[in-house]
């Protein structure tokens, strides 16, 4: 049974024959024949996958494997690149990446990079697999002019159609369809596009205006905030984080009763108790005066324990206060502070290395590593006082813009006298302009200095590298 | 265009027939011949003891790998699998008599040596262990008790029971699938297919049980104070890795040699070498994993292990290297890059030529890894008792080394024939034979 629509109008156009068949065999025979007989442009429909339906139409081996590889590398190559960028990069002013040192690491690892690259390949593949089928496809289609065959409605239940479509060039109207009759199709009937109504449907249209007006929403509303000042609060999204149920150290506390009768949950007020005098924290007990102090066992009075050792708290921190409020005053001072009358008496300092410290070659090394670190900028890489900032403060004090007394010489034979004590006992806690550097330097480290400063005074090395404008300056 | 293929065996003959008399004394004439060898270069039995472990363990995960393979495809009711099922069902029965080739390991460890387990000694201490030795020192003046509560794990008596019971397990995993296989070549019952794949639900967590403390026993305990979670899924990619890759070698041997014909078919290489080409990727995905956490975490007592394969030596002048970090890139890219890339390719998955060398470089790499695994212990128990300069000595003896894996190849061999003997090399009356032979990868 052969049905004929030769009905080709200007608001028709013929897209192929369309042939029908009533079993999967009939379908791969057909479509051998097809392929064999040199058409091309060829589709075969059907309610399951038919095995060997792709040889027998000729389908080539599809180029999307290959299209997933080349973006896949190239999702890793950016993908690796967008994290070095992020992480090390800085060679454009204009957008500078954030190669920030945080912890000595290195800016740029592979390894913690690996996972991000790797997830990176995997969606670049997976979204490449899914748009290139796609657009290998041909899709989004709305329309399929197959769709207005009835008869074609069956594709998903029991029937075979094979589609040879009019672009193919072996197409020939007459000669097509008296093939496909031979090969076997039960029904062959023309496919026809219609050209009359070509455009989206209305409603469709006015949809698709109306989602892209409200995904504009968003970035407008980001640009209005950019550039204008909100009085309101921020939003608190967790408020139990950012308002936590705790008091703060060096705070009052609140007041529970009402403002006629205060009622402190202490009586002085604080919101925390400072520390029992005489209390020591867990690993601070520093009970090795000649180590931890350079200050013979057994002399040692509760005073200088408790300003040199042991921390109480507000107590210490007051005192740096102080040393940094009285700066500008201590500048003034010609006269170094042991000299001055007021002054305690001198404890009775260590004049060996305590037994906690073993001079070798590793401690006077790690002493030079730390003393080229913390005292060479004012005390100068031998001890002669000519570190950089002291050359730089003396120049400027010349001038008359800062006020700066100048670094010691610890090769002054004053200076020298001094015992290992005092010179420890000197890099803990400062002395006269020099600040306390014990928050800095651990006691070991701080031992360390004191064997090679020993070590330097030993040399007694002369300066060589002072340059003449700080000659002159010291002279004046 | 799609080809029909025979729905039942066609091969004249489709088992080693007479073959494997003549097999069997020659491979175990190489089994011997390489081990000697192996032991008389090396002059040190420890050095052998090391050489031999990694030979055992690389052929031990590749039986445990082919018992995987084994269970997976009953508990899957995989079809396409049945022709190559029988060798994978052989490779696994090689596990109960890989048990006597522990034996060389195990007696003198009974007798009280601790030249391969350093854990084995009265009072074992971090001595093995030179470059965790510091760490724990510097962390505590105390005699860390680390050692005694693991050595309520790892003493002998409670290793040797162990072990017994792993071998016993997997024999009788294997003899159930393997006699209950033969069985059905010669009753066709298919009930018997209905019974394997029931049983193969508990069997499956059975293995992965007895595999994950196997492989903790075997070769994390080389290192007792290391400890990685990842340890026994890193174990398995690489052993059923290799258990394919042999499965894929051994069949096209036998279709070479002309003893299965059309049952093996060109579709079924392309599965195996699509799992091989996945298990590769599931192995780099695996060793990076536990690599990449170990590193990010930088915890002493676990970076040890990897730190002494890749970086500087522990007290060593700066810049002198171990030796090993070779052999880690060599797995980097051998491993994993390589072959990743070459078995991308469909085409080349479906060429039998390929596919010979691509099997053969995979079970080559899968030694590499073991060797990677168990030989620094070595270098570094050296570098503990004779000092730093001497385990910066790579330790890699190719005159010690090669016979020992040259030979344990002849006794894989040798278990092979022996347990296949003249039975039927696939399994004949399997019901979903014909679904087999019939595959088609679309």
């Amino acid at each position: 049974m052969t049905e004929k629509q030769n009905q080709e109008t200007a608001d028709q156009k013929l897209v192929g024959l369309l042939a029908q068949f009533e079993d999967p065999g009939s379908l791969v025979h057909a479509c051998n024949e097809a392929r064999e007989s040199g058409y091309n442009k060829i589709d075969a429909y059907s309610p399951f996958p038919v095995h060997g339906i792709d040889p027998a139409l000729g389908i080539p081996r599809t180029i999307l494997p290959f299209f997933v590889l080349i973006i896949g590398l190239t999702g890793c190559a950016v993908g690796l690149g967008m994290q070095y960028y992020a992480n090390a990069g800085d060679w454009s002013p204009l957008f500078p990446g954030y190669n920030f040192m945080i912890s000595g690491k290195p800016f740029f690892s592979l390894p913690a990079n690996i996972p991000i690259t790797f997830e990176i390949v995997v969606l670049s593949s997976a979204i490449a697999t899914f748009l290139g089928m796609w657009a290998l496809n041909r899709l989004p289609r709305l329309a399929n002019p197959l769709h207005r065959i009835s008869r074609f409605k069956r594709v998903t239940n029991d029937k075979f159609f094979l589609l040879i479509e009019t672009k193919d060039p072996q197409f020939n109207r007459e000669e097509t369809e008296s093939q496909l009759s031979q090969w076997g199709a039960s029904v062959i009937e023309e496919v026809n596009e219609d050209l009359t109504d070509q455009q989206l449907p209305s409603w469709l249209q006015l949809a698709g205006l109306m989602t892209a007006l409200v995904l504009l929403i968003p970035p407008v509303l980001i640009f209005r905030a950019e550039g204008m000042t909100s009085r309101q609060p921020r939003l608190h999204i967790v408020p139990d984080m950012d308002w936590q149920e705790k008091y703060k150290t060096q705070t009052l506390s609140p007041n529970l009763g009402d403002k006629k009768h205060p009622d402190f949950l202490f009586v002085d007020g604080r919101a925390m108790q400072e520390p029992i005098p005489g209390t020591i924290a867990r690993g601070e007990l520093y009970a090795d005066s000649e180590y931890f102090r350079g200050i013979k066992s057994g002399t040692e009075s509760f005073a200088t324990i408790s300003t040199a050792g042991v921390r109480t708290g507000l107590q210490d921190e007051a005192q740096q206060d102080d040393s940094h409020q009285d700066e500008t005053a201590k500048d003034k001072q010609a006269e170094p502070a042991q000299d001055d009358p007021a002054a305690p008496p001198e404890p009775d300092w260590v004049t060996q290395f305590p037994s906690g410290v073993q001079v070798n070659q590793a401690l006077l090394e790690r002493g030079q590593n730390r003393f080229n670190i913390y005292c060479s900028v004012c005390h100068g890489y031998a001890g002669n006082g000519d570190g950089l900032v002291n050359a730089r403060a003396l120049a400027l004090a010349a001038s008359g813009q800062a006020q700066w007394t100048a670094a010691k010489s610890l090769n002054d034979p004053e200076i020298k006298k001094n015992p290992v004590g005092r010179i420890f006992d000197t890099i803990s806690n400062g002395r006269g302009t020099m600040g306390p550097y014990k928050s800095q330097i651990p006691v070991e480290d701080r031992w360390a200095i004191v064997a090679y400063v020993r070590a330097l005074q030993g040399t007694g090395i002369k300066p060589k590298t002072m340059t003449k404008a700080v000659e002159e300056t010291v002279a004046e | 265009m799609h080809e029909v293929r025979p729905a039942k065996i066609t091969s004249p003959i489709v088992s080693l027939k007479d073959n494997y008399v003549r097999l069997i004394p020659l491979s175990l004439i190489v089994a011997a011949a390489g081990i000697g060898s192996a032991l008389l270069l090396s002059l040190d039995m420890q050095r052998f003891s090391f050489a031999y472990l990694t030979c055992f363990c690389s052929l031990m995960s590749l039986c445990l790998g082919g018992l995987f393979f084994v269970i997976v495809m009953h508990l899957t009711r995989a079809g396409w699998s049945v022709t190559v099922r029988r060798i994978a069902e052989i490779i696994a029965m090689c596990t109960l008599p890989m048990f006597i080739l522990y034996l060389p390991i195990l007696i003198p460890l009974m007798a009280g040596s601790d030249q391969v387990y350093v854990w084995n000694q009265p009072g074992w201490s971090i001595e093995g262990d030179a470059a965790h030795k510091q760490a724990v020192l510097d962390a505590s003046q105390y005699p860390p008790p680390i050692e005694e509560l693991k050595s309520y794990y790892l003493n002998r008596w409670f290793f040797a029971g162990r072990m017994v019971t792993y071998f016993a397990i997997w024999g009788a995993l294997a003899w159930f699938f393997l006699s209950n296989s033969l069985k059905q070549d010669k009753t066709g019952d298919k009930n018997l297919t209905a019974k394997m794949q029931k049983h193969s639900t508990w069997m499956m967590i059975v293995f992965a049980a007895t595999l994950v403390f196997s492989s903790i026993d075997f070769e994390m305990s080389l290192a007792p104070f290391w400890f990685s979670t990842m340890w026994p899924v890193y174990f398995f990619s690489g052993s059923v890795l290799s258990a394919l890759a042999a499965i894929t070698l051994i069949c096209l041997w036998l279709q070479r040699t002309g003893r299965v014909t059309d049952e093996i078919t060109v579709e079924h290489y392309h599965d195996l070498g699509k799992l091989m080409f996945s298990f590769v990727v599931f192995w780099g995905y695996i060793a990076f994993s536990q690599f990449m956490l170990i590193w990010y975490a930088n915890i002493p007592e676990e970076t040890f292990w990897f730190a002494w394969r890749i970086n500087p030596a522990p007290g060593a002048p700066d810049g002198v290297m171990t030796g090993w970090q070779w052999f880690s890139l060599l797995l980097l890219f051998g491993h994993l890059l390589i072959p990743l890339l070459a078995l991308m390719a469909r085409t080349v998955r479906r060429s039998k030529n390929f596919l010979v060398y691509a099997a053969i470089y995979l079970l080559v790499m899968h030694w590499v890894d073991h060797y990677w695994i168990v030989m620094p212990q070595y270098s570094e128990i050296i570098s503990e008792h004779v000092g730093p300069a001497a385990g910066l000595a790579l330790h890699f003896n190719p005159l010690v080394d090669i016979p020992c894996a040259i030979g344990m190849v002849g006794v894989f061999v040798a278990l092979f024939c022996l347990i296949a003997r003249d039975r039927p090399l696939v399994p004949l009356k399997d019901p979903r034979l014909g679904e087999a032979l019939a595959h088609h990868n679309p």
